[in-house]
Parts: C-alpha cells; sequence; structure tokens
C-alpha cells in the first residue's frame, strides 16, 4: 500500500508578463488502488499540477511538498521521481525523432526497475501488451511517437503505463483526441494496470467522458490553482449538468475565459 | 486636361515592354536577365588566377584563413599519405574494380569539371599524378580506399579519380585517418544508368588539416549517393560541386560531422543543375560541443535555364551540446527556370529540446542517457541512408563515444575505424544496443 500526500503546494511559471503564480496551495491525498478524477475548467492549473508533480523544467515549486510513501519526490530529478513510482501520461506527448520504441521502452524499463529485463520474458511481455492495445507490432521499430496519430500516441502512453508499473500515474486529459473505440482500449488498459498493480491514479480532465470508462473513487473540483470540492462519483454528475460557471470569478463563464 | 488627353499623352510616352526569351539550346546566348552570382564563378586549373583568400571574399566569409594559409601556394608534396585500395571486408578486389596511377595530363585525370578555388587550383599545380579506380558492372562488397597520414607537419597532395561505366553498380569509402596536412581532390563521374556511392570518413588525428574537394559528374538516369563524414582534424576544410551529364541523373549529398573544442570544420555543397528533369536531395546534420568548436556549411543550389523539371532541396541541422561553439548555416538557391518540381530548402542552430528530454526523463531515463539516445536518434536515420552497413555501426559507435566525451571510448571508436575492424566493432555495438 502507497500513499500519495500533496501538502500546500504552490508554484509558477515564468511568462512574458512575469512570474506567475498557478497553483495556490493544492492539498491532496491519494492511495494505492483509488481513483483520484481532477476536474476543472481550462486555466485552472490542473495539468500545471500534473507537470509539476512529474518534475517538468518550465514551473517552479515556490513552496509545499509531495510525499510518495514519505519521500518528497518535489527535491528528486524527474528521473528519479519516475524510479521512485510516479508516472505521466501526457496530453501532447513528445516525438523523439530516430529513437525507436523498442530501445524507448528497454532503456526506460531498464532504468525504472534497475536492470534490464531479460529477454526472453522482455520479448513477451512487449507483444502481449502491444497486442491487447491492438498495436501494430511495426510500432516497436518507429520512432518514439513520431508521426503517430493522436490515438496512436495514446494508445503508447498506456503501453508505457503497463510495462513502467508504477505505484502512481497522473493521466493528463487522456481522453482529448480519441475517438469511442480507442477510448475504449485506452481506458481498458489503464484498468487492466490497476488491477495488475494496484496502482493509484490521478485522472486530470475537464470531460465527464473518459469517467463513464475509468470510475473514479474520488472526484476532486480545480479552479484558481486549488481544490475547491471534493466528493464522490456522483459530483462528476452534477458538473455534467451544470458546468463550472459556479468556480469561477464572478460574472466571468468559462467561454469569455477561453 | 481631360481624361482623353491624358490617355493620348500616355500613349506617346510608354510602350509595351517585351521580356526576352532564351533559347533553349543556347541559354545563354543572351545574357541572363539576373545573372546568377554561381555562374559568374571563377573556374581555373591556374592558380594564379585566384586572389589570396581573405574573409571578404564570399567563399571564405567563414573561414579562418590563416589556419590554412599553407595551402594558397603550390608545394613539393611530402607523400607522408599513405594510400591503398582493397575491398572492405580485407578480401582481394573483385575484377570489376581496376586501380592504376596516371600522369598529370592523362584522362580522366582533370576531366570532371575545373578546380573551383585556390586551393584545389593549388593541389592540381602540386600534385603530378592520379590514382584512378574504376568500376565495372556490378561490386558486391564495397571499395575501401585508405589513405593514412604519418606527418602532421609536413604538406601532402593527393589526387583520387573514381570513374564508373555505363550501368555499374558499386560503392566507394575513403577514409582518411592518421596525422595530414593534405590538400586532396577526388573527382567522380558516373555513366549513364549506373547506381554508385562514394562515402568519404574523416577521422583524422588532432593537429591534422584537410582541404580539398570533390568533383562530382553524374550521366543520365544515374544516381549517385555522396557521403561526408567528418569526426576529426583541427581544421578541415572541404568543398563538393556537382553536375549532371544527362537527363533524370539523382544525386543525394549526405553529410555528418562532430566538431569538438576548437576545430573549423567546413563543408560547401554546389549542386548545379544544368540537365532536365533530374533530382538532387542535400542532407547535412552536425553536432557540436566545447567552447570554439566550429562548423561551416554552405549549401548552393543553382537551377539553370536548360534544366526544367528539376527537384532539388537542402537541408542542415546543427545541434549545438554546450555553451560556446558557433555552427555557421547558410542555404543558397538561384532559380533561372519557372518550370521546376521543387526547389526547397531548411536550416537549423539549436540546442537539445527540452521536451524531448523531459519526456524521456519522465521514463526513468537519466538525463545523460536522454542526452544521448537523441543525438543517437538524431544522426541514426542519416548513417542508415550512407548505405553501408558494414560501416553503420562503426561510425555510430564513433559518433556515441564523442557524446559521452569518454576518452577511453573515442579512442576505441576511432581505432576501429583506423583499424578497419568494422565488423568487430559491428558486434560490440549490438551487444550494447541490446
Amino acid at each position: 500500500m502507497s500513499t500519495l500526500v500533496i501538502k500546500d503546494l504552490r508554484a509558477s511559471v515564468e511568462t512574458k508578463e512575469g512570474r506567475k503564480q498557478i497553483l495556490n496551495g493544492v492539498n491532496l491525498t491519494i492511495e494505492s488502488g483509488k481513483t483520484h478524477a481532477i476536474m476543472g475548467p481550462n486555466g485552472s492549473g490542473k495539468s500545471t499540477l500534473a507537470y509539476t508533480l512529474a518534475g517538468h523544467p518550465k514551473y517552479q515549486v515556490d513552496g509545499g511538498e509531495a510525499l510518495l510513501d514519505g519521500e518528497n519526490i518535489l527535491e528528486m530529478t524527474p528521473d528519479e521521481r519516475a524510479k521512485a513510482g510516479l508516472f505521466l501520461a501526457m496530453q501532447y506527448p513528445v516525438e523523439v525523432p530516430g529513437v525507436s520504441m523498442t530501445n524507448f521502452l528497454r532503456t526506460a524499463v531498464t532504468s525504472v526497475q534497475g536492470k534490464a529485463p531479460s529477454i526472453r520474458t522482455w520479448t513477451k511481455e512487449l507483444g502481449e501488451s502491444m497486442k491487447r492495445l491492438r498495436m501494430d507490432p511495426k510500432f516497436a521499430q518507429r520512432s518514439v511517437n513520431e508521426g503517430f496519430s493522436g490515438g496512436e500516441k495514446k494508445r503508447a502512453e498506456v503501453l508505457q503505463l503497463e510495462l513502467l508499473k508504477p505505484k502512481f500515474a497522473i493521466l493528463d486529459e487522456t481522453d482529448s483526441g480519441l475517438d469511442v473505440d480507442a477510448l475504449r482500449i485506452v481506458s481498458e488498459g489503464v484498468n487492466r494496470a490497476k488491477e495488475n498493480t494496484g496502482l493509484g491514479i490521478m485522472m486530470v480532465t475537464h470531460y465527464t467522458r473518459i469517467l463513464k470508462y475509468i470510475k473514479p473513487d474520488v472526484v476532486h473540483v480545480f479552479a484558481h490553482g486549488q481544490v475547491v470540492e471534493t466528493g464522490g462519483p456522483e459530483l462528476a454528475d452534477v458538473l455534467e449538468e451544470e458546468g463550472y460557471d459556479k468556480y469561477l470569478p464572478e460574472g466571468s463563464t468559462e467561454s469569455a475565459l477561453a | 486636361m481631360s481624361d482623353a488627353d491624358s490617355q493620348n499623352a500616355s500613349e506617346k510616352t510608354i510602350h509595351e515592354v517585351t521580356m526576352p526569351v532564351a533559347d533553349p539550346k543556347d541559354p545563354y546566348a543572351m545574357p541572363a536577365l539576373m545573372p546568377s552570382s554561381a555562374d559568374r564563378a571563377l573556374r581555373s586549373f591556374e592558380w594564379k588566377d585566384y586572389a589570396e583568400p581573405t574573409r571578404k571574399q564570399e567563399d571564405f566569409r567563414y573561414t579562418p584563413v590563416e589556419r590554412l594559409n599553407e595551402f594558397f601556394a603550390p608545394f613539393e608534396p611530402s607523400g607522408s599519405c599513405e594510400v591503398s585500395v582493397e575491398a572492405i571486408d580485407g578480401s582481394e578486389l573483385p575484377d570489376t574494380v581496376t586501380v592504376e596511377a596516371v600522369e598529370k595530363g592523362t584522362a580522366p585525370m582533370g576531366t570532371v569539371g575545373k578546380p573551383a578555388d585556390i586551393i584545389e587550383a593549388v593541389e592540381w599545380a602540386s600534385v603530378d599524378s592520379a590514382l584512378v579506380i574504376r568500376l565495372h558492372g556490378v561490386t558486391e562488397t564495397p571499395v575501401l580506399v585508405s589513405v593514412v597520414g604519418n606527418d602532421a607537419e609536413s604538406l601532402d597532395a593527393l589526387h583520387i579519380v573514381i570513374e564508373a561505366d555505363a550501368g555499374a553498380r558499386g560503392d566507394v569509402v575513403i577514409s582518411h585517418t592518421g596525422s595530414a596536412r593534405l590538400d586532396e581532390v577526388v573527382e567522380i563521374v558516373t555513366g549513364r544508368d549506373s547506381d554508385i556511392s562514394v562515402t568519404s570518413i574523416q577521422d583524422w588525428k588532432d593537429g591534422s588539416k584537410h582541404v580539398g574537394g570533390h568533383r562530382l559528374s553524374i550521366g543520365e538516369n544515374a544516381t549517385l549517393r555522396h557521403s561526408v563524414v567528418t569526426l576529426g582534424g583541427d581544421v578541415v576544410r572541404l568543398r563538393f560541386d556537382q553536375d549532371f551529364q544527362g537527363p533524370q541523373g539523382k544525386s543525394d549529398m549526405l553529410g555528418i560531422y562532430f566538431v569538438k573544442s576548437d576545430q573549423h570544420i567546413e563543408h560547401r555543397t554546389m549542386v548545379v543543375h544544368n540537365q532536365r528533369e533530374c533530382t538532387s536531395r542535400v542532407i547535412y546534420k552536425g553536432a557540436l560541443s566545447g567552447a570554439g568548436a566550429h562548423s561551416t556549411w554552405v549549401g548552393n543550389a543553382l537551377i539553370q535555364p536548360q534544366a526544367p523539371g528539376t527537384d532539388s532541396y537542402e537541408l542542415n541541422r546543427n545541434l549545438l551540446l554546450t555553451r560556446g561553439a558557433i555552427a555557421d548555416s547558410e542555404p543558397n538557391l538561384e532559380i533561372e527556370n519557372g518550370e521546376i518540381v521543387g526547389a526547397g530548402h531548411a536550416s537549423s542552430v539549436g540546442r537539445f529540446d527540452d521536451e524531448q528530454l523531459f519526456y524521456l526523463e519522465s521514463r526513468g531515463v537519466s538525463e545523460a542517457d536522454a542526452r544521448r539516445l537523441v543525438v543517437h536518434g538524431f544522426f541514426r536515420e542519416l548513417v542508415e541512408q550512407i548505405g553501408i552497413p558494414q560501416i553503420s555501426d562503426t561510425l555510430m559507435a564513433a559518433l556515441d563515444a564523442r557524446l559521452s566525451g569518454d576518452a577511453a571510448a573515442i579512442d576505441a571508436a576511432d581505432e576501429a575505424l583506423t583499424d578497419h575492424t568494422f565488423q568487430a566493432a559491428s558486434d560490440e555495438a549490438q551487444s550494447t544496443e541490446e
């Protein structure tokens, strides 16, 4: 059983207009086997929370901590966080030309697990995972994310989730750009990973669509860089009905902010 | 003045402009409307026709001329560079390859274009013979021309001619290793329907200088893949001037360079489309590491009036691995014909992509390994396109070693290149890949 405790996390980003505070004291606790949905309007800082936890150099931590089983991951480099058991499935996975998926995946699994998996089990596991995600075996030979469609990139993210077996996975807008079939395949992959390893999930999403496939235990509403409301799965239904307007500053609507 | 009056007035003063039309059989009979600079560039065997290079001259803008001014006047070649020719796997040359020395004045020496700058003209004035390698029919195993330098102090000059018959197929690798101060010209002429590759590797030891160039002429409907890999030498400045003898020729010019502190590595490609429906692709990629590392790529493409249906593209990418390195990148296109398929260029100088590094690191890959992967990826595709499997892994290992900065690894990789133990290095590279 693992726990991820986020305490009073504050973070900022450098913009043309100067440093801008985005996270204003986030408090959140996620345990193994639980799925938390972080829902909020555009610009509320949900993705910043995801990238700050993963250690993206663009975001500066100004205070607070994120304890993974007592260890403050905010003091670690991104690769150390991955080794500690954190995984970020990105909304826009990055293309790395000339680096084959198979070489990349094996390098990643080797560093996360601390030793190279034996060739036989590795080939078998990779093949089976790809098959379950309905990925063409040719993908393994292609460059990381290069020329992948939106759906292919998301499948490749879930493939990594299955192979790296993290303790906690952050899914950033994983449903964006997916058609219904791809959404189902990707969601099945996430659910399978959770079943196999008991990972905890922090699912960042704007829409409720993905929640039909990946059932949340807890729903948080995120606005102006904070968790402003927490409830059960029924909270998502309320958001679906009413939108985020009541969490926005007086007199503005989300469309006006966008 | 009424409207009618003004109309009359303008009719008196303005007469219709007629654009002169070039005769495709003799395009330069009429003065070009915008004569290109490349058309007017001096080409001469006489070194005295050229002015002493200064940085004020376009061709030497990026060149530290003071570091190679010993090549600006003819000299007695020291003969310190040894040249040998064999099959790349060490076996005997097949019957499809003949090697001979010819004296200056004997064809094919001096038949492919003319010297394009003072350095090539000085080479012509200094040498008295050439090594001629002829390819007939199909040669399966690449031919290795090994140039080994034994002295970085004395000046040497070499002239090599590679001539491929009509329909010939084969690959030639010219490997430069050791220590030298060399002015070398390679003439490459290919017959119609031939499919030839020539790869020139410069892996000189520190203290070496290598100048000169290649002059290439591609036969009708022939394919020539010309690759350049420059990994070592204090100053390397090479130019590659290429044209076509007939329609539908295909030219690929590939280049890879890795530049370290205080090295000046300069490649200048000049593709002349002088025949119809020919295709050219120029792709040069380099990485620079360390203060004072300086690379120059100047890619010239000239599409002449008699070359409709031309398809040309040139690309140069530079990866600055550290601060203090400078990459000059200059594509020049001169298009004198509107009836072409394409003429494009792209050029960039950049640092590591932070997003790429973060993506890899967020998967547990250390920063050092992430950098290694990205640079490996940057070069891998191009190394494979060179199309000589016998050297791919050795080259990749040499590039990876340079990126790691590990002196022992660089020495080991260079030794494999010098000794041509390509196969052994290949096994090693595969085991690390696993």
